[in-house]
């Protein structure tokens, strides 16, 4: 997995790619998220649109960088959420917790 | 055994997660060439990384002088996959239901659960030799 971000209207935009399964792809994200936080840049939208696929690893990342985030009272909001992953979201019930929008703009927009 | 080991429709790897890609990229590889349309591949992929993952560490407790091994067979009804560790049985019974409401912010628990969801047979049988999962998935 490689990940580049960038800023939107002050909203953070993380960008990973390829397949995130585990191994070295587990620190790589976590470890931006809490630079993020630090630098206090609490409001951030993960873009999945070039993500191929994600194991249950991926998952957990999700969910820490979202139960992190609001802990330190930020905002985790997930955009173009392919296929294959809305799928896994849908059987594992986490299509429940998180929010997801079509396009970056839209989640941009999402955040009041 | 430092390094991954390719043998045929086989590879072993050794317990560390940094040889999960090697073991992607050959499953890939392969089931490309037994003609498996890419979602297939896709769900394949995502339930052995788990299997992986799991022998490496639930099995193998990431002892790196334990290997987990992988054959690939296409068979009359679609793809057959064997994972195989080292360690002494795991078993998938003791796993809490990660899709109970208490347990869906749980940041681990969901490796096994996918592999029922995305493949069509799973077998697992543990002894204290070791954990074998048999995953097919009709293609």
């Amino acid at each position: 997995m490689k990940l580049s971000d960038r800023e939107m209207n002050s909203i953070v935009i993380l960008e990973p790619r390829g397949k995130i399964m585990g191994g070295p792809d587990a620190s790589l994200l976590h470890d931006k998220l809490y630079e993020m936080i630090e630098n206090d840049k609490k409001r951030i939208v993960i873009d999945l649109a070039g993500v191929e696929w994600m194991n249950s690893t991926g998952l957990g990342i999700l969910i820490s960088s979202y139960t992190t985030l609001r802990n330190h009272q930020g905002e985790l909001k997930l955009a173009n959420v392919t296929d294959k992953i809305r799928s896994l979201l849908t059987i594992t019930k986490l299509v429940t917790v998180f929010e997801a929008y079509d396009t970056v703009d839209e989640a941009v927009q999402s955040f009041k | 055994m430092a390094k991954p080991v390719i043998n045929g429709d086989t590879i072993k790897v050794p317990s560390n997660p940094e040889f999960l890609s090697d073991v992607d990229l050959f499953l890939e590889g392969t089931l490309r060439g037994f003609g498996v349309d890419e979602s297939a591949v896709a769900d394949i992929a995502i339930s052995v990384s788990e299997l992986v993952n799991n022998a490496m560490i639930h099995g193998n407790k990431s002892s790196l002088d334990k290997v987990v091994t992988v054959k690939i067979t296409r068979t009359q009804e679609g793809v057959m996959v064997i994972v195989s560790d080292e360690g002494i049985g795991f078993d998938p019974g003791i796993v809490p239901d990660p899709i109970a409401d208490e347990n869906l912010l749980h940041e681990v628990g969901r490796g096994l659960f996918i592999v029922r969801s995305l493949m069509d047979k799973v077998d697992v049988k543990a002894t204290n030799t070791g954990t074998t999962v048999a995953v097919t998935k009709v293609v």
